[in-house]
C-alpha cells in the first residue's frame, strides 16, 4: 500500500519509494527511505496535499507524490 | 596584513543559519545574485583574533543534487572556490536530515566545521547529543550554538581557525555499507585513469554522483581522458545495484546515506520520549484546522494586505508632499523654461515616484518576514496549494498575486520566496494582471463617466477578469514555455519560532535598499525619458498645454500608432494616455486631464472630465470599458518593470513584455469588434 491507503494519525514504515527521478529523489533525500518511521498528520482541505510526520520533523507532500511512497502500516502505541 | 579565511556557512533551510551569519558578521554584508541566476548571493566580513573572514551565506539547501538551482549553486561554490572551511549549521532536533547534508559536504572533502543549533529546542524536546562522541564519530569538530542569542558563534570562529591552521586535508569516511562499496570502488578505479581529472574534481565524490545519475556530475564527466570507459563500468555498476537492491540506483544512495547516519547517531544521540503535545501542534491544530484553516488564513491576509496599504498611505502622503514643497520651491527659484520643466518634472517627479513606495516596501516585508521566520509561510502554502496547482502554479505565489492588487512593487519582489525558478518566473509574469492601486483611479474615472449607474460592477469585473488571466496565463506558461516536470511540493513544515525583531530588521533593511538600487537605476531614467517624450520639441511660448503635447514625441507617437488602435477603439488621445501610463497607472488620468483642458481644482476634476469624456464623440461605453481592459492587461508600469527585470532577467522580461502586449491588444480587438457588431 501507499501512503495514500492510510487515515490520519495512522503510523507507517517506508518501504520504497517508487516514482523515480526529481521526486524520487527529493523525497528520497528529505528521508523517505526504506526503513524510515513516520505517521500521516492531517491533508488540507481538499485532502491535498497531506502532512507527514517523518524523521522528527513534519513535511508536506502532494497526493501525487504520496501515491509513489510504498509504506507498511504500524501500531502505533499512544 | 591580516590572513584571510573564506568560510561557507551552509546548511538546511529552518535552521537559524541566517541568525548565525548575522551575528557573525554585524553590518558588514553584501547581497547580490549569482551570476546569471536569480539565487541570493550573501557575503559578510568578519575581523577575528588577527584573520579576516570571507564569509559567504550559502543557499538553504537539503541535499546536493542538479534538480534545484540552490543545490548546483552551493555545490558549485564549494568545488570551483575551494572556501577554507565550511561551517555546515545543523538543527539539533532533527539532527539525521540535517546531516545528510553534512555527509555530502564531506564527500565533496573540505573542512567542515559543525554548529549544532537550536540545542535549547533540542533540549526542551528531550533529545541530548553528546557532541563529542559524534565529533569522533564523524571526524569533524562539532560545536554546540543558540544562534538567537549568539552562544557559541565565537567558539566556531576559533574552530576554523584552529582547522584552517593545522592545512592537513581531512579524513572523512562516508561509508555506503558493504554492498554498495564495491561497486563504488570500482567507479572510482576507472575515474583514476585520468589524473588530471581527480586534480580538479573529488573522486569519491564524482563516483558516488555518478552513481546517483546526477546530470551535473554526467557533465563533468565529458571532459574525463577516458569517459566512454568510465560510462561503461559505471553502466555496468548500477546495473548491477539496481537487479540486487531491486530500487533505483539513485534511490539505493540516499538510503544507504541515512543508513550510516543512524549508526553514526544511534551512539551519540539519546531520545527521551515527551509526552505532551508542542506547542507547533497546538498551534497547529487551529491554523491548520480542515475548515478553521481557510478563513483564518484569509483573514491573515486580509490583515497583512491592509496593515500594509492603510498605514502606508500617511508616508506616502508626506513623501508626496515632501516632493510636491520641493517643486513648488524649485518653481519659486528657476525661471520658466526647459530647465524648470526638467527639475520639475523630470528630476523631482522622478525621485519622488521612487520614494514613494518605500513605506509600502518596508511594511509589507515586515510583515512576510514574520510570516516567514514564524513558519506560517509554508502553512499558508500548504492550506493554498491544491487550488492554484490546479493553474500550474506553486503554494506560495498566492503571496505576490495578492500583494499585487495593492501594488506590483513590493508583490513581484515578494515572488522570491518561490525557490523554484520556473514556479516563480511564471508568477512575477502573472501578477502584474492582478490590478494594482494605480490602475483604480483610471477605471473609476471611466466607469464613472460612462457607467454612473454600475460603476463598482464595472470596476469589480476588472478585477475579476485580471485573476483569470492570470490564472490561465499561467496555464498556459505551464503548458508551453515553461513545460517540465511539476516540481516537488516536499516541503518542510518548520516548528512554529518567535521571529526576532533583529531578524525582521535585517530582511526590511535588505529588500529597502535593494528596491533603491535597482528600481532607482531603472526608474529614473525612465521617468526621465517620459519628461522627454511630452515635453519635446520644444513648444513655442504661448501654446496652451493640450496643444503642446499633441505636437510633443509622444503626441506624434500616439498618432503613429493610430493604425495600430484604430482597430480597438482608441484615437491618438488614448494612444497618448497610454504611453504616459509606462511612468504610473494614475498618470493616465492626469493625461487625460490636460488633453482634454480641465484644469479645475483636484476634487472638481475628475467630474469635469467625466464630463469632457462623455462629450467626445470618440468615446462611447465599449471604448470606455476596453480602454479600462486594456490598462489592466498592457505592460506594467517602469517601477514594476524594473523589480521584473531583477527578479527574472531581460529575456523573460522581453518576452513578458511581449506576451501583455499583444494579449491586452487581442482581448481588446476581441471585445471591441464583438460590442461594435452587437451594436454597442
Amino acid at each position: 500500500m501507499t501512503i495514500l491507503g492510510l487515515k490520519n494519525g495512522e503510523a507507517f514504515i517506508v518501504r520504497r519509494v517508487t516514482i523515480s527521478r526529481e521526486i524520487g529523489k527529493r523525497l528520497a533525500d528529505m528521508g523517505f527511505v526504506r526503513g524510515a518511521k513516520g505517521r500521516i498528520v492531517r491533508s488540507a482541505m481538499l485532502g491535498d496535499p497531506i502532512q507527514v510526520k517523518i524523521c522528527e520533523y513534519d513535511v508536506s507532500i502532494r497526493r501525487s507524490e504520496a501515491d509513489g511512497i510504498e509504506v507498511e502500516m504500524v501500531e502505533e502505541k499512544k | 596584513m591580516n590572513r584571510v579565511i573564506t568560510i561557507a556557512l551552509a546548511g538546511n533551510p529552518n535552521t537559524g543559519k541566517t541568525t548565525i551569519f548575522n551575528s557573525m558578521t554585524g553590518s558588514h554584508q553584501k547581497v547580490g545574485n549569482y551570476a546569471g541566476v536569480t539565487v541570493e548571493k550573501r557575503e559578510g566580513r568578519r575581523k577575528y583574533k588577527g584573520y579576516d573572514f570571507h564569509i559567504h551565506d550559502l543557499p538553504g539547501v537539503y541535499s546536493l543534487t542538479a534538480y534545484s538551482m540552490d543545490e548546483v549553486v552551493a555545490r558549485d561554490f564549494i568545488i570551483n572556490e575551494k572556501p577554507d572551511v565550511v561551517i555546515d549549521v545543523l538543527d539539533s532536533t532533527n539532527i539525521e536530515r540535517n546531516l545528510y547534508l553534512c555527509l555530502q559536504f564531506q564527500e565533496l572533502n573540505v573542512p567542515i566545521v559543525a554548529a549544532l543549533n537550536l540545542n535549547d529546542e533540542a533540549v526542551s524536546r528531550g533529545i541530548q547529543i553528546d557532541e563529542k562522541r559524534l565529533s569522533e564519530i564523524l571526524r569533524m569538530p562539532v560545536i554546540k550554538t543558540i544562534g538567537k542569542n549568539g552562544a557559541g558563534v565565537e567558539a566556531l570562529l576559533d574552530k576554523a581557525v584552529e582547522v584552517f591552521e593545522r592545512k592537513e586535508k581531512p579524513d572523512y569516511e562516508v561509508s555506503y555499507g558493504h554492498e554498495l562499496e564495491g561497486d563504488i570502488q570500482v567507479v572510482i578505479a576507472s575515474l583514476e585513469k585520468d589524473g588530471a581529472f581527480c586534480a580538479r574534481y573529488p573522486v569519491r565524490w564524482c563516483a558516488v554522483k555518478l552513481i546517483e545519475k546526477d546530470a551535473r556530475a554526467e557533465e563533468l564527466l565529458e571532459s574525463h581522458a577516458f569517459a566512454d570507459g568510465v560510462k561503461a563500468a559505471l553502466k555496468e555498476r548500477v546495473r548491477r545495484i539496481e537487479e540486487h537492491f531491486g530500487r533505483d540506483a539513485s534511490t539505493v544512495v540516499s538510503e544507504q546515506r541515512y543508513g550510516y547516519i543512524h549508526g553514526a547517531t544511534a551512539e551519540a544521540v539519546t531520545r527521551r520520549p515527551v509526552d505532551k503535545q508542542t506547542v507547533t501542534e497546538k498551534i497547529d491544530r487551529v491554523l491548520m484546522d480542515r475548515v478553521l484553516g481557510f478563513p483564518l488564513f484569509l483573514l491573515i491576509l486580509w490583515l497583512v494586505f491592509q496593515t500594509t496599504f492603510t498605514l502606508g498611505a500617511y508616508p506616502m502622503g508626506w513623501i508626496e508632499m515632501f516632493f510636491g514643497g520641493l517643486s513648488s520651491v524649485a518653481t519659486a527659484f528657476i525661471p520658466e523654461g526647459i530647465l524648470r520643466s526638467l527639475v520639475v518634472d523630470g528630476v523631482i517627479a522622478g525621485v519622488g515616484g521612487v520614494s514613494s513606495f518605500i513605506p509600502l516596501i518596508v511594511l509589507l516585508f515586515m510583515f512576510i518576514s514574520i510570516l516567514e521566520d514564524s513558519g506560517y509561510m509554508s502553512r499558508a502554502a500548504f492550506i493554498m496549494d491544491k487550488f492554484l496547482h490546479i493553474f500550474g502554479l506553486h503554494g506560495q505565489s498566492f503571496l505576490p498575486m495578492i500583494v499585487g492588487v495593492g501594488c506590483s512593487v513590493p508583490a513581484v519582489m515578494a515572488a522570491r520566496t518561490l525557490k523554484n525558478a520556473r514556479d516563480r518566473i511564471i508568477t512575477v509574469m502573472v501578477t502584474p494582471f492582478m490590478s494594482c492601486g494605480a490602475k483604480l483611479p483610471v477605471y473609476v474615472l471611466l466607469a464613472g463617466a460612462f457607467f454612473p449607474r454600475y460603476a463598482g460592477t464595472v470596476v469589480l469585473s476588472m478585477y475579476v477578469v485580471g485573476t483569470l488571466l492570470a490564472l490561465f496565463s499561467s496555464l498556459l506558461f505551464r503548458k508551453t514555455v515553461l513545460r517540465g516536470e511539476s516540481t516537488p511540493f516536499v516541503m518542510e513544515l518548520p516548528p512554529y519560532r518567535l521571529p526576532t525583531v533583529k531578524g525582521i530588521l535585517w530582511h526590511v533593511r535588505e529588500k529597502t535598499f535593494g528596491y533603491l538600487k535597482k528600481a532607482g537605476l531603472v526608474l529614473l531614467p525612465a521617468s526621465m525619458l517620459i519628461w522627454a517624450v511630452t515635453s519635446f520639441p520644444k513648444p513655442a511660448l504661448d501654446v496652451p498645454k493640450d496643444v503642446q503635447m499633441a505636437q510633443s514625441y509622444a503626441g506624434k507617437i500616439g498618432k503613429e500608432m493610430a493604425p495600430v488602435l484604430a482597430p480597438i477603439g482608441f484615437d491618438w488621445k488614448i494612444g497618448i494616455a497610454a504611453i504616459t501610463g509606462f511612468a504610473a497607472k494614475e498618470m493616465v488620468v492626469s493625461t487625460m486631464g490636460v488633453l482634454y483642458r480641465v484644469e479645475a481644482g483636484p476634487d472638481r476634476k475628475s467630474d469635469s472630465l467625466r464630463e469632457a469624456l462623455r462629450r467626445d464623440p470618440a468615446f462611447s461605453p465599449l471604448v470606455a470599458y476596453v480602454l479600462m481592459l486594456f490598462m489592466l492587461i498592457v505592460v506594467p508600469c517602469f517601477a514594476s518593470l524594473s523589480v521584473i527585470y531583477a527578479e527574472i532577467g531581460w529575456r523573460w522580461l522581453l518576452f513578458a513584455v511581449t506576451y501583455w502586449t499583444a494579449l491586452a491588444w487581442l482581448l481588446c480587438f476581441i471585445v471591441f469588434q464583438t460590442g461594435r457588431l452587437l451594436g454597442f
